[in-house]
């Protein structure tokens, strides 16, 4: 603590320094009263966080060993087709066969999925196929000839509502109809 | 290396002025409690090893980066429901402080209703204080509550707010007349 008058900053009484710090040291100790008395529930939520934190000291010389022990299991499997890495960090023969049935363990599933997207694949061809084979059935088994649909007018004649399309159908069984009855 | 009781021991000492600095730095008790927590098991995961004089320097950094941390889950939580944020009480658990601090005074050996007057004016003192201190500029705060509360020397709290000697000096000197000029105002003297 600063307390050497000449070292003062220039209008600074010189026992500032000291005076701060009783009066902080007051209100600190004001403040250590006021955390002493903290709620029950307070308190037995720290003294819970605490035994978690001390539980968590204990744990990591108990969990970090397993990690070291798993690594060399794991590291061959990233390293893929390198076989001589996994002989290189002291695998032996039950090591290999772990390491054999690890990339089994992801080859397999990977061809799985592998002939299943090319089973969509055909399926979905196969699909479109025989959609397509019986549009083309429809059509050409159509009393219309497929020649009528490139023809503009009849375009136009299919764009028209009903009644402006067939107004001499209309008229003629208007006409028809009397004849028929008596 | 800090055995398990000396770990314990300071980690006992150091919750409840640990968790009151947190609240009076986030305002809110469930996320103090959340944050001291949280820095109490990054301690003694990453730190358990370390010599226990090492322990009260390193957990003053962790608790700092930890509060800090929350601020800026905060900042981005606030940003995503600003909309919501209106409906959120503001100011409730102040006056529940005081009711909770009035009644523990009353749970006190105090026996006749003179010495209850007194509890609760102290208690509210200690409120006003609290106040006073949490409304402190966050630096200043800090440095004045890591030097004189946990009984830093400027060099140990220089190093764990990570700002040089005479900024220590500065912000705690600036803190005091701040707490001394603002409770003198509410007619509190030490």
């Amino acid at each position: 603590m600063k307390t050497d008058p000449s070292s003062s900053p220039a209008g600074r009484p010189a026992n500032a320094d000291a005076l701060e710090a009783r009066f902080a040291l007051r209100l600190t100790a004001q403040l250590e009263g006021s955390a002493r008395q903290a709620p029950h529930d307070i308190s037995e939520r720290l003294r819970v966080a605490r035994q978690q934190a001390l539980a968590q000291a204990r744990r990591p010389t108990a969990a970090r060993s397993p990690e070291r022990v798993a690594a060399p299991a794991v590291m061959p499997v990233s390293l893929g087709s390198s076989g001589a890495a996994a002989l290189l960090q002291g695998g032996t023969a039950g090591g290999d066969d772990t390491s054999l049935w690890s990339r089994l363990g992801w080859l397999l599933p990977a061809l799985a999925l592998l002939l299943g997207l090319i089973g969509i694949g055909q399926w979905h061809d196969m699909e479109s196929i025989a959609a397509m084979a019986e549009l083309d059935a429809e059509l050409l088994g159509d009393d219309l000839p497929p020649a009528a649909y490139a023809d503009a007018g009849f375009s136009e004649f299919l764009k028209r509502p009903l009644d402006v399309a067939l107004p001499a159908h209309t008229d003629e069984a208007a006409r028809s109809e009397p004849a028929t009855q008596p | 290396m800090a055995t398990e009781q000396e770990l314990s021991d300071f980690l006992q000492n150091i919750e409840k002025r640990a968790f009151k600095r947190t609240v009076y730095a986030v305002r809110d008790e469930d996320a103090a409690l959340d944050i001291v927590q949280d820095a109490m098991i990054r301690l003694a995961q990453r730190y358990g090893d370390r010599p226990a004089a090492e322990l009260p320097l390193l957990f003053q950094r962790i608790l700092s980066n930890a509060t800090m941390d929350w601020f800026r889950h905060q900042k981005v939580r606030n940003g995503v429901l600003r909309n919501f944020s209106d409906f959120e009480p503001a100011g409730v658990d102040e006056d529940f402080d005081l009711l909770e601090h009035l009644t523990s005074s009353h749970q006190a050996p105090g026996n006749e209703a003179e010495a209850a007057d007194v509890a609760a004016s102290r208690a509210q003192t200690l409120l006003l204080i609290e106040e006073e201190v949490a409304r402190l500029p966050a630096r200043q705060r800090e440095a004045f509550l890591m030097r004189y509360w946990e009984e830093m020397d400027v060099a140990e709290t220089a190093v764990a707010m990570g700002c040089s000697e005479g900024s220590v000096k500065t912000h705690c000197s600036r803190a005091v007349h701040a707490l001394a000029k603002a409770l003198q105002a509410k007619g509190i003297s030490l």
